[in-house]
């Protein structure tokens, strides 16, 4: 938190510094929206003049037609075109700026990603990006054209009567002053009710998620009622900004309306007494009516501008955070020699692991047991460089996690983490989830998760399509496909994280003796809590409250550690089965 | 039963704007009399609004015209008067309007909502959650900006459109038709278009939805990610994805940008109607210069509200693609209706599966005729290979899914006939995964339950210990404050696991299913586990999926389930036996 507020003083570049690389389209857009505007301008003038010329009885019709149709044309082309690059533009931005978003993201850290929020992330892809976009589409050229025509229409009144002109653009500051008003008190409320909407949203993404939970409970009134709560909080923001539009738009119109009627007042004053003709008089009506247009335009105009500034703080927030210093380079093959030295780990407040050393032989095996929020996973999470350790070092084959090369360091690791991750899209995608993996591979680790059986009985086999969350798979199928993943990129260093919790014994002894076979050589480090599983292990760890609390094989543990024999007990009276089925 | 959105919509056949319009104004049926006073608002205010132009066109002709400036003040006085009055019904309008529509927005809200309560589990899960909530969040926003911005200028705009039509008509008929006609070619345009708009409009918003579940899943496995080193694959779905949505936003970009230009030129050949035949009258005698200029006021009326509409109609386009979207979730009905009571049988098990048959889809059966009872006061284990349909067993004593053929009888009664309420007070069920609220420990542990809801901390504290799960409680560092959220690593999976168990123990149901409920609980807290079931009221019936076997070891009989079928394993050697030969076929 103290990071962000560290160079306050510092102003960020405004929502229009984003469009410098669109500087061509945007001029052409600029461009032809005023060509097509200055000519909107010009046509009260024709009128203007038609009926005057009337008047003095020297009217040439085929020569007002003439002069009509080509500004008639010019306007429709030119705003065509312009409508053309506008979505061209505003769809370029938009599109830009999401794939520089996403690159963005897509370098950073797992812990820069949680602490930015996913879902904050995804607003940030999407709304706030929406957002920008319509600042581009609409406001800008609105904006442009809309001061265009202000200036230029009062320009076009002063030429034709001062005097009443002035009185006309009186009403600017006072309609101006009216929306500045109304604007700044909804600004305030849009603001609240933002708020609103977003805790509706997260009811509605947290009932969709906790479907299956929400019906296995009945709390499906209980959700409602959340529900309602937000949502009539929604509507009484809705009803109060809905008070102040419906007092402005009166108020503005009322405003036009007084002009209007200045004109008919002075300006018929002006005609009786012969200082203005009927002609001018009209189109004094036509630019009052060209006129007001505008300003409504601008001052809801404002109002996007702004969410559109606040969207790209948002934004710019995420693209301005400091890349993730990827400084390996290293490309070495690993033998599988893992150490940590040291290593303590602060979430927050409270420590996660403390103190933590142990070093792994390249080719063994090593188990992490413990209680639940032991730290285990983690201790995990450090081995894969996912998060860094607070203090101390992880080493493999004895030198820094850092000094790898990132890419190289993680087709060497596996990881199979703990909860479920399927991603939607086909099989062989899920576990040659990494572009290094071959057929031959993918046959392997397929082999050894023991899921030949299961995908030989699916309708397209490998192709088959398993859904987001995974919901079509049973907790054991995801667990082996995640498995067959970590497996599927020929890894030196395997890491487990209770994977034996949703696999059936009898697999899960057939799956780690092909492990044994089919990647000889293997490190393996393996959070678990059977110690059935372990019991032959190189090395066994007992972490309690992120502290190695006992170290050493299975028989030296039993004679040593009280805390390890009170789980092994725990175990006891059911692990004479397993190995009665083991033998 | 199909709930899968997408190919729903491919097969439901096209609803017309209109049909779609009409299903909507249902929800505002009951506010006819308000809509009747807006309506009068709207119409006093569009007829003074109008009027205005021909005071002012009269005034031209007969006072300043005649240097009569009397005449001119006099009328300056009406218009005054005029102008005042349509500030009044100017307000009232857009306040009754607008109070109509954000009830409507709320009340479509509440029904969607609603309507996700009452769907089952399984149009969760064969719809991906980011597109069902970019449905619910992004496409009720559209119709929110529709409602709360767009729908009050739409009506304004057609109002002071359909008066300036009439005084064109009423002042001068032939004129009034031939400044018309240019309206009728943009009618019938409009009409032509609409359709490919709403297609284009269609598909934009069927691929932001994609785009926003790719960015979900994407994020929220970003860990996955990171390990397999993948971050040029997630950059280069998001590129499709990306590129994907680019093209569709064009098209629709460029469709709904269609008719400005358009409507922008017919607006200008009126004015150049109105000025070459309105002359033309005049210097024939038919027309006067004063009625010359509210006329050409009066096309402005017109035209100028018809180009607003315009850019309004793609807003509505816009929204009505969205409530289609929407109200292919609200058409969908719960394939789980409780039935009328049913006859109950005399000394029934508890629970029974009588030839049950089930399969997520039609071409695939999970389950195969199984037929098993469970006694009262019981604890059953079922054994069994991953995907041998264990959970599909429980999710069917829980009524997550019915049957397609056989039947689940609870305590004598169809379990069909059960209301909501009754069934799930007696079945209790914790879930694999475990899902929990943003909020804290109490709050997760609580949810849903009517019976402590009110109770403090320390009487809930006391109510805990009661039911032996104190030493659980005792595993989070603030106790019941703390802090949870629901996706995230903020706490263990084994953390979660704990919460879930406390949360259906307080319920206290007389079924209690734990499907893998403590699979990433240590051994040691398991044991606390075991020992909480075991003192759990003699009544209660348990039903135990679990992998590993000391936490069966204590079960009054095991099920052995694999390959869709149940079978009853004499002893855990028995089980054990099965599970070592029995052929792993998911």
């Amino acid at each position: 938190m103290k990071t962000d507020t560290q160079k306050p003083d510092k102003k960020p570049p405004g929502v229009f510094s984003l469009l410098k690389p669109y500087m061509g389209l945007v001029s052409l857009l600029l461009l032809f929206a005023l060509i097509s505007n200055g000519v909107n301008l010009w046509l009260p003038k024709i009128i203007a003049s038609g009926i005057d010329d009337y008047t003095k009885q020297h009217f040439v019709f085929s020569d007002i037609i003439k002069k009509f149709s080509l500004a008639v044309l010019v306007i429709f082309i030119f705003s065509y075109l312009q409508t053309i690059i506008q979505t061209y533009a505003s769809e370029r931005v938009a599109r830009d700026l999401r794939q520089k978003l996403a690159d963005k993201i897509s370098r950073q850290s797992h812990a820069f990603i949680e602490k930015a929020n996913p879902s904050k992330l995804l607003t940030n892809l999407t709304a706030d990006v929406d957002s920008i976009k319509l600042f581009v589409s609409q406001a800008l050229v609105s904006i442009v054209s809309s001061l265009f025509i202000i200036i230029g229409a009062s320009i076009l009144l002063f030429t034709i009567n001062w005097k009443l002109a002035l009185a006309v653009i009186a009403i600017i500051p006072i309609i101006g002053g009216t929306f500045f008003y109304v604007l700044k008190n909804v600004r305030a409320l849009f603001i609240k009710s933002r708020g609103v909407i977003d805790q509706l949203n997260k009811v509605i993404n947290e009932s969709i998620l906790g479907a299956a939970l929400i019906r296995v409970i009945n709390s499906q009134q209980l959700e409602y009622n959340k529900f309602l709560e937000a949502n009539t909080e929604a509507k009484q923001y809705g009803l109060k900004i809905l008070g102040f539009f419906a007092g402005l738009i009166p108020i503005v119109t009322f405003t036009a309306n007084l002009a209007a009627l200045t004109i008919l007042m002075m300006g018929g004053h002006f005609v009786i007494n012969g200082s203005m003709t009927l002609g001018s008089f009209a189109a004094f009506n036509s630019y009052l009516s060209l006129l007001i247009f505008p300003i409504f335009i601008l001052g809801f105009m404002s109002n996007l501008i702004a969410q559109a500034s606040a969207s790209f703080t948002r934004i710019s927030v995420v693209l301005d955070a400091p890349d993730m210093v990827d400084a390996g380079t290293l490309k070495e093959t690993l033998r599988g020699e893992v150490e940590l030295k040291d290593v303590s780990l602060v979430y927050g407040q409270k420590p996660a692991l403390k103190n933590v050393s142990f070093s792994v032989a390249a080719g063994s095996k090593i188990a992490i047991i413990g209680p639940t929020a032991a730290g285990k996973t983690q201790l995990l999470y450090l081995l894969t460089n996912l998060i860094n350790p607070t203090s101390g070092y992880v080493h493999y084959d004895g030198r820094s996690i850092e000094s790898y090369n990132s890419e190289s360091f993680h087709s060497q690791v596996g990881f199979v983490f703990q909860d479920s991750i399927i991603f939607n899209m086909s099989i062989r995608e899920n576990i040659a989830f990494s572009d290094t993996v071959t057929d031959e591979s993918l046959e392997k680790a397929i082999e050894t998760a023991e899921l030949r059986d299961f995908i030989d009985n699916l309708p397209e086999k490998l192709n088959t399509i398993v859904s987001e969350r995974g919901s079509s798979l049973s907790g054991g199928q995801k667990q082996r496909i995640m498995l067959a993943r970590a497996l599927a990129v020929n890894p030196k260093v395997l890491l487990l994280d209770d994977f034996t919790a949703r696999v059936d014994t009898n697999t899960e002894k057939k799956i780690l003796s092909n492990i044994q076979k089919n990647y000889p050589g293997l490190t393996l480090i393996s959070v678990t809590q059977k110690i059935a599983s372990v019991e032959h292990y190189d090395q066994i760890l007992l972490l309690t409250q992120g502290e190695i609390v006992a170290r050493g094989v299975h028989d030296e543990l039993m004679q040593t550690s009280p805390d390890y024999v009170q789980i092994f007990n725990s175990q006891q009276s059911t692990s004479n089965y397993e190995h009665g089925a083991a033998h | 039963m199909n709930y899968d959105l997408n190919k729903l919509s491919q097969a439901q056949q096209k609803t017309s704007t209109l049909a779609g319009l009409k299903k909507l104004l249902q929800l505002i049926a009951h506010e006819k009399k308000i809509l009747l006073l807006a309506l009068l608002a709207i119409l006093t205010n569009s007829s003074l609004n109008l009027l205005g132009p021909l005071v002012i066109g009269h005034t031209i002709d007969t006072y300043v015209q005649h240097k009569d400036y009397s005449g001119v003040i006099h009328n300056a006085t009406i218009l005054l008067c005029m102008y005042l009055l349509a500030l009044f019904t100017s307000y009232s309008q857009t306040k009754l309007m607008g109070s109509v529509s954000q009830r409507m927005l709320f009340t479509l809200r509440n029904s969607i909502f609603n309507k996700l309560q009452q769907l089952p589990v399984g149009f969760f899960n064969q719809n991906k959650a980011g597109d069902l909530i970019s449905r619910v969040n992004n496409d009720t926003d559209k119709l929110n900006q529709f409602f709360s911005q767009s729908l009050m200028q739409f009506i304004g705009n057609i109002s002071i459109m359909v008066g300036a039509g009439v005084f064109l008509l009423l002042i001068k008929f032939e004129l009034g038709v031939a400044t018309l006609a240019p309206a009728v070619l943009i009618l019938v345009l409009t009409l032509v278009l609409s359709p490919w708009i709403k297609r284009k409009n269609a598909q934009n918003l069927k691929s932001v939805g994609g785009m926003s579940s790719e960015i979900q899943e994407s994020l929220h496995n970003f860990k996955v990610i990171i390990a397999f080193n993948r971050r040029d694959y997630f950059r280069k779905r998001f590129e499709t994805a990306n590129r994907d949505n680019y093209k569709t936003a064009i098209g629709s970009g460029l469709a709904n940008n269609v008719f400005i230009p358009v409507y922008g030129l017919f607006a200008s050949i009126a004015q150049l109607i109105v000025l070459a035949f309105g002359i033309y009258l005049i210097t024939i005698g038919q027309f006067s210069i004063g009625l010359l200029v509210s006329y050409l006021s009066y096309s402005t009326n017109f035209y100028n509200p018809l180009r607003q509409l315009a850019a309004l109609w793609t807003n509505f386009q816009l929204a009505m693609a969205g409530w289609d979207r929407i109200s292919q979730i609200l058409s969908l009905e719960t394939d789980l209706p409780v039935m009328e009571n049913g006859i109950s049988e005399q000394n029934a098990a508890l629970l029974e599966f009588r030839n049950v048959h089930f399969g997520y889809n039609d071409d695939q059966e999970i389950l195969h005729n199984i037929s098993f009872k469970l006694e009262q006061g019981k604890t059953y284990a079922l054994v069994g290979p991953t995907g041998g349909g264990k959970t599909t067993t429980a999710s069917l004593i829980a009524r997550l899914y019915d049957p397609s053929k056989g039947l689940v009888m609870l305590d004598g009664r169809d379990i069909r006939t059960y209301s909501l309420e009754e069934r799930t007070q007696k079945i209790g069920f914790i879930l694999q995964e475990p899902f929990l609220f943003t909020g804290t420990v109490k709050d997760n542990i609580l949810y849903g339950n009517d019976l402590y809801k009110d109770h403090s901390n320390e009487q809930l504290e006391k109510v805990i210990i009661d039911a032996n799960l104190g030493s659980l409680l005792a595993i989070f560092e603030s106790g019941l404050e703390t802090q949870v959220l629901s996706s995230g690593d903020s706490i263990s999976l084994g953390q979660k696991q704990l919460i879930a168990f406390m949360r259906a123990v307080l319920r206290n149901p007389q079924i209690l299913i734990l499907d893998e409920a403590t699979a990433n609980i240590d051994t040691i807290t398991e044991q606390l586990l075991s020992d909480i079931l075991n003192k759990l009221p003699d009544t209660t019936t348990r039903v135990i999926i679990a992998h590993r076997l000391n936490t069966i070891e204590n079960a009054d009989e095991i099920f052995f389930v694999n390959s869709g079928e149940v079978s009853r394993a004499g002893s855990l050697n028995d089980a054990m036996d099965m599970l070592l030969q029995g052929k792993r076929v998911s």
